[in-house]
């Protein structure tokens, strides 16, 4: 036998026994975890080991990753490893937010109604939108009254009784409707809805379901946020609200052009008007979670539940603020206090709470009568008199906004 | 000096003449090597295979990136697998082309057919091993076809399936049928179909100009040409699993729930595509077992190659043999091709 074959062979070997081993060293090196929730060992930091922990709320070394994001733990291929994730980049998408953020024991389906996240999401009108659906239906003779029927997704409100007596909502589909304007309607006017596909234009400013409240991008490309906070600042909720205005006449969006400089400029509502309070302070320090994120029943109107007024933080002239002096420790403000620690609140401390007795967790009754503000997202604090004992000259009756801007609005 | 057990393996020598290699192509040693390799490869694998419905993804995904070299290992497997159908597809053509099934070997050609078609069970049974997304539908339409069939179907699926549905006894058995019955079936056919090489004058009958030729080939020689065959096939193989790892998806979570890959693995394509044609019974069970009678019948029912043209190439005494052949590997490629193409 020629010895020329024994050599061309052998050379092949080496070579390829060559580029295996360079291949082998060239893996990635294994990163295990194993989280204390699921007691399943996983490998996502094998790759994601500079990711910041989510929140002070999630640990990672309790929560890990697949039990929010799902993916193939053990896999070691990207493709692989990503591919049975839930909602993509996005766990708390609302079509998949039950099986992440939900679950018996995170934010759904808890004995405890107001922890009962998700439900209180999918039915509220931040996610269904259904009242302005009804009007919009109504006004162009699609619907014979305003009976909510479509939300922006199918949604049945399984936490009886209901205040409303609204139980179901279809959902509703701009491509089944032979209106031309009900078609703009649904493709311009949902998209800020918490179920919707945020734009491509969009995209990188906010995400859907859950995160786009908890997970402000801050200008950041998505993707790259890997953030769940309670305290939004007023920036974030403005990659929705203040964006532009409706065009009835088309049924379009008209996004807004102007470059605004100021706080004040931000808001975008060319007639209307503002407190300094409103204007100084960020959304998130007045409006509550209920107001937010809905009170399990389906609505249509946002002033169904919108509790916080003027009085709420400042009284009439006849009454203070209501209050409560916290005695349980195990009432909700201390567990919102400690969500986001920005004031050290304790046993005696007497706080104020809105007309449906949700604590704003942020205040303090001070000794002298007046009171005392945190900013959930600045942390700055605010104090701040009751009407009673001013030179205010309401009617306490009148809570709504135009009758307290008559004197109090900043002028512009 | 007496032979030692592996020098038994071998013949003491055997004549140049038949050793040909543009004759034979070397496919049944090259079947031979594979076997070896899968048999190996598979046995490395059950150290962390995990055969129940729950487990059996994830056990692949160590396999694949967390056990050192296990994803070698397993490529190694899957490209064996493959390469073991391919090859057994040439060493058929290479049998019927040159017209060498003819007696004394027809029996022997009806144990390499029944060889092909246990390594199809051993291909598909391993692919479904798996147990991911990507073998869903396949199980799922594969195992159906056997419901299909008269009379016995509905039996015949219980006893594959173990229930009303894919489960976890239908992974266990899929498992046995795996590593132990096809794999003893395969192996009495190995043993038996090599013997029979022997049995009946040796790997090939040399053209009638070298028939008289005396030269033989002595045992180490024999086993060197084999080692060189060996390197060359083992560093093809080496390459393949090093640069094209085997296919892997996400574990099932609802067996009924057709999410992923909604298509046969390779070798079933054809069948699959005539499905689309109407009757399942007709295209997925009759047609292909038709299919299989019929290159069973070559040997019998077409006219057998003259001894004179044996030891050639497409001789013209079998021509309608190599020609029936030739139709049924074009229409199963065709097939297997259209098969690829994007639905819609």
């Amino acid at each position: 036998m020629n010895n020329r074959y024994w050599i061309i062979a052998s050379v092949f070997l080496l070579i390829t026994i060559s580029l295996i081993w360079w291949l082998q060293a060239r893996r990635i090196e294994p990163v295990a975890i194993t989280p204390t929730l699921t007691g399943q060992v996983e490998y996502c930091l094998s790759c994601h080991a500079d990711l910041a922990e989510i929140s002070p709320s999630h640990p990672l070394k309790t929560f890990g990753c697949v039990l929010c994001h799902g993916g193939e733990r053990l896999a070691l291929n990207a493709d692989l490893a990503h591919s049975s994730m839930r909602g993509g980049n996005n766990p708390s998408a609302l079509s998949v937010v039950e099986q992440s953020c939900g679950g018996e024991n995170c934010h759904a389906g808890t004995s405890t109604a107001e922890r009962n996240h998700i439900q209180r999401t999918l039915t509220s009108l931040q996610s269904t939108y259904a009242g302005a659906i009804a009007n919009v239906r109504y006004t162009f003779g699609t619907q014979p009254d305003l009976t909510p029927l479509y939300g922006t997704g199918a949604v049945t409100d399984t936490s009886l009784p209901s205040k409303t007596g609204i139980l179901h909502l279809g959902a509703f589909d701009p491509l089944n409707e032979a209106n031309p304007s009900l078609k703009s309607f649904g493709a311009n006017c949902l998209t800020c809805h918490l179920n919707y596909q945020v734009p491509e234009d969009l995209k990188g400013t906010r995400f859907t379901g859950c995160a786009a409240c908890h997970s402000p991008v801050g200008g950041f490309r998505s993707g790259e946020v890997h953030i769940l906070t309670t305290a939004m600042p007023y920036t974030h909720c403005n990659t929705c609200h203040n964006r532009g205005n409706y065009d009835l006449r088309t049924i379009t969006f008209v996004e807004r052009i102007d470059q605004p400089m100021t706080r004040l400029e931000r808001y975008y509502q060319p007639i209307g008007q503002f407190t300094q309070c409103e204007y100084t302070l960020d959304c998130v320090d007045c409006h509550t979670r209920t107001e937010a994120m809905g009170d399990g029943d389906l609505h249509t109107r946002q002033k169904d539940f919108e509790y916080v007024r003027c009085a709420t933080c400042h009284g009439t002239l006849t009454e203070l603020p209501s209050t409560r002096t916290l005695t349980d420790p195990d009432d909700l403000a201390f567990r919102l206090a400690q969500v986001n620690p920005v004031v050290d609140l304790h046993i005696g401390d007497t706080i104020l709470i809105t007309g449906m007795g949700e604590p704003l967790w942020n205040t303090k009754v001070l000794t002298d009568g007046s009171y005392q503000m945190v900013g959930k997202a600045t942390k700055q604090l605010f104090t701040f008199d009751p009407v009673m004992g001013s030179g205010c000259t309401q009617d306490g009756q009148d809570q709504s906004s135009a009758y307290c801007h008559e004197c109090h609005a900043v002028e512009r | 000096m007496r032979p030692n057990f592996f020098q038994h393996i071998h013949p003491p020598t055997i004549p140049a003449a038949q050793a040909r290699w543009r004759y034979t192509l070397g496919a049944g040693g090259t079947a031979v090597f594979l076997v070896l390799i899968l048999v190996v490869t598979g046995a490395l694998e059950m150290f962390f295979y995990l055969p129940t419905p729950g487990d059996a993804a994830l056990s692949v995904q160590t396999i694949s990136f967390l056990v050192p070299f296990g994803g070698l290992v397993r490529n190694l497997h899957f490209w064996s697998a493959q390469l073991l159908l391919v090859v057994s597809g040439v060493h058929l053509m290479r049998v019927v082309f040159t017209g060498s099934y003819g007696q004394p070997r027809r029996f022997n050609y009806l144990l390499g057919l029944g060889l092909i078609f246990i390594i199809l069970l051993l291909n598909f049974s391993g692919y479904v091993l798996r147990w991911d997304v990507g073998i869903q539908w396949a199980l799922v339409v594969g195992t159906n076809l056997l419901k299909t069939i008269p009379w016995i179907g509905n039996f015949l699926y219980k006893v594959l399936i173990g229930g009303a549905t894919p489960g976890s006894a239908t992974l266990i058995r899929f498992y046995s049928w795996h590593v132990f019955g096809l794999m003893v079936l395969a192996s009495i056919l190995i043993i038996w179909h090599v013997f029979r090489v022997r049995r009946d004058g040796g790997i090939a009958v040399p053209p009638p100009n070298l028939r008289m030729d005396k030269e033989r080939i002595s045992r180490n020689h024999l086993v060197r040409i084999e080692i060189i065959a060996m390197l060359l096939t083992g560093s093809a193989l080496l390459l393949l699993a090093a640069f094209y790892p085997a296919p892997i998806a996400p574990g099932i979570t609802e067996v009924t729930a057709l999410s992923g890959n909604a298509s046969a693995p390779w070798f079933f394509l054809w069948i699959q595509h005539m499905l689309t044609w109407g009757d399942p019974f007709f295209w997925g069970v009759l047609i292909p077992l038709l299919v299989l009678t019929l290159l069973c019948s070559i040997p019998y029912i077409f006219p057998n190659p003259a001894s004179q043209d044996i030891g050639r190439w497409f001789p013209r005494s079998n021509r309608l043999a190599q020609i029936v052949l030739a139709v049924v590997i074009l229409a199963v490629s065709v097939l297997t091709l259209v098969a690829q193409r994007p639905v819609g």
